[in-house]
């Protein structure tokens, strides 16, 4: 077990010792999916790879793959983005996620 | 909805990336705080972005980091629609100008109404007015409702209060007139006549002939005075009447004027239940909105299903008017739906006799005219000498009222 895999360990105790949630003390990504329509995706790290039937996210340690018909953008922050069309699959890719 | 309305207030434009990896200058823009929106894929290599006009000058270095170039596709918001209003100089003039007729003249007065005048004519009243200074096609701030107002009541006689309200471009002019007793003028012959029958109790002959004496019983329609005089008989001419041909007796007819108070009897009937039953609204009541589209009904507010078990209804529709032969088949109901309940209620005799009589008199004072005075009241309670579940009570009133009714006649 290297060094970081310990200092995760402790976090995620910490994090459900004292009921703070996840997203906030993991750095982990907090999805909202809104039927296939939408979804909006919080802690993110920015775009790989956007086509109308692919997007790939990077997120704190991996990517996710989100795969449809007609994405889009609907808008982009630092912290926050949300994702338009039909959408077919949510993919977690690499990473320890 | 707030960042849609900032961004339209702002401007914001819509712009063509190109360049190997687009995601990048994306990801970069955004880390630096630079909203974008609505990105599109157009094709390979290419998207749509909108962002600000504040954020153009950094994309353009972001642009040159990532080796992307942009062209502007659309430009949107309010510094370019001013933009664009400034170039069309002709245009601008002729919103000022619509807005400036629109308000010139809505500051004349286009209407002048008069209102609750009954003998006066109206135009009477407006050549009064006019005078006065308000007539149609006068500007408003010059009118003075005051002077208006005083004027009409100072120079028509007939006018106790006069207001001037204005409403737009439509002045009111409202009149109340003076109540002057009826002309007393009135020369054509009438005669007064027994409104209804009674026992004549005092005549008071203002102008004209009594027929009846007091004390005797007149029947409706019977003529108490007559407008006709008869020809003043003058002693000592009988005897010369034999000279030539007699004067013709040629009858006088006047206006007979005069009050006749007679005593009248009314009859009055009233009855009551000592068990009454039947149904009756509770109070409760619930109501209901729907609009009726052909023959669907869509509940707007209310309950779906009336909790009552006996309930009254009543509706009110409200729909658009019809034009030609085309209506709209949408209207809109308002339901009250009142609670019914089944009752019994049991009286002594004691209080049904008493709720006949009220409902006895009630029915007698619906009879009686304005001025009548009440001399006697009989009560009596009308006993079939079976036993029933019902009282009946009837009522004599004696009254003394003025019975006489001007009716003209042609002699």
């Amino acid at each position: 077990m290297s060094w970081r895999d310990v200092k995760k360990k402790v976090k995620q105790h910490f994090s459900e010792m004292l009921e703070i949630p996840s997203d906030v003390m993991l750095d982990l990504p907090k999805i909202v999916l809104v039927g296939n329509l939408q979804i909006f995706l919080e802690n993110h790290r920015g775009i790989t790879e956007y086509t109308p039937e692919l997007i790939r996210v990077a997120v704190g340690e991996g990517e996710i793959e989100i795969t449809g018909k007609g994405l889009q953008l609907r808008n982009i922050l630092p912290e926050e983005m949300c994702v338009e069309g039909q959408i077919k699959s949510i993919v977690f890719l690499g990473g320890k996620l | 909805m707030l960042f849609r309305i900032i961004s339209f207030l702002t401007g914001y434009i819509t712009i063509i990336v190109r360049g190997a990896a687009p995601e990048r200058l994306i990801n970069m823009a955004s880390t630096r705080g630079i909203w974008l929106w609505s990105i599109k894929w157009v094709s390979q290599d290419k998207i749509m972005v909108n962002l600000r006009l504040s954020a153009v000058r950094p994309l353009r270095h972001i642009a040159r980091e990532t080796g992307c170039m942009f062209t502007v596709e659309g430009r949107f918001g309010l510094p370019f629609l001013l933009s664009r209003i400034k170039r069309r100089k002709t245009m601008l003039m002729g919103a000022f100008l619509f807005l400036f007729l629109l308000y010139m003249l809505s500051s004349f007065i286009w209407f002048v109404d008069v209102t609750g005048n009954v003998t006066i004519k109206d135009s009477e009243v407006l050549k009064e007015a006019r005078r006065a200074g308000l007539s149609a096609g006068v500007i408003k701030w010059n009118l003075d409702t005051k002077k208006v107002e005083l004027a009409l009541q100072e120079n028509l006689s007939k006018v106790s209060w006069a207001g001037v309200k204005i409403k737009g471009t439509r002045a009111v002019v409202e009149i109340v007139e003076k109540k002057l007793p009826p002309a007393a003028d009135d020369k054509r012959p009438a005669n007064i006549l027994a409104a209804k029958d009674g026992l004549v109790k005092e005549i008071l002959v203002l102008k004209g002939h009594s027929v009846v004496e007091e004390g005797q019983t007149v029947k409706k329609g019977q003529i108490l005075i007559s407008g006709e005089l008869p020809a003043p008989e003058i002693e000592g001419e009988q005897g010369a009447v034999e000279d030539g041909p007699a004067p013709e007796k040629q009858p006088q007819y006047v206006h007979a004027r005069g009050i006749v108070n007679a005593r009248v009897w009314y009859e009055g009937y009233g009855e009551a239940l000592l068990v009454e039953s039947g149904i009756r609204r509770t109070g409760n009541s619930v109501s209901r909105v729907c609009i009726k589209i052909r023959n669907k009904e869509i509940i707007l507010s209310g309950p779906e299903n009336i909790s009552f078990e006996q309930y009254e209804k009543d509706i009110s529709t409200k729909r658009l008017p019809a034009w030609r032969n085309l209506s709209i088949p949408v209207e809109i109901n308002t339901e009250q739906y009142f609670e019914l309940k089944p009752f019994t209620e049991k009286r002594s005799l004691a209080q049904a006799r008493e709720k006949a009589l009220q409902s006895a008199l009630a029915s007698v004072k619906n009879k009686l005219p304005a001025g009548a005075k009440v001399l006697s009241q009989e009560v009596e309670r009308i006993d079939t000498g079976t036993r029933e579940n019902i009282v009946r009570m009837k009522v004599l009133l004696e009254t003394l009222e003025n019975i006489g009714v001007e009716k003209s006649f042609t002699p």
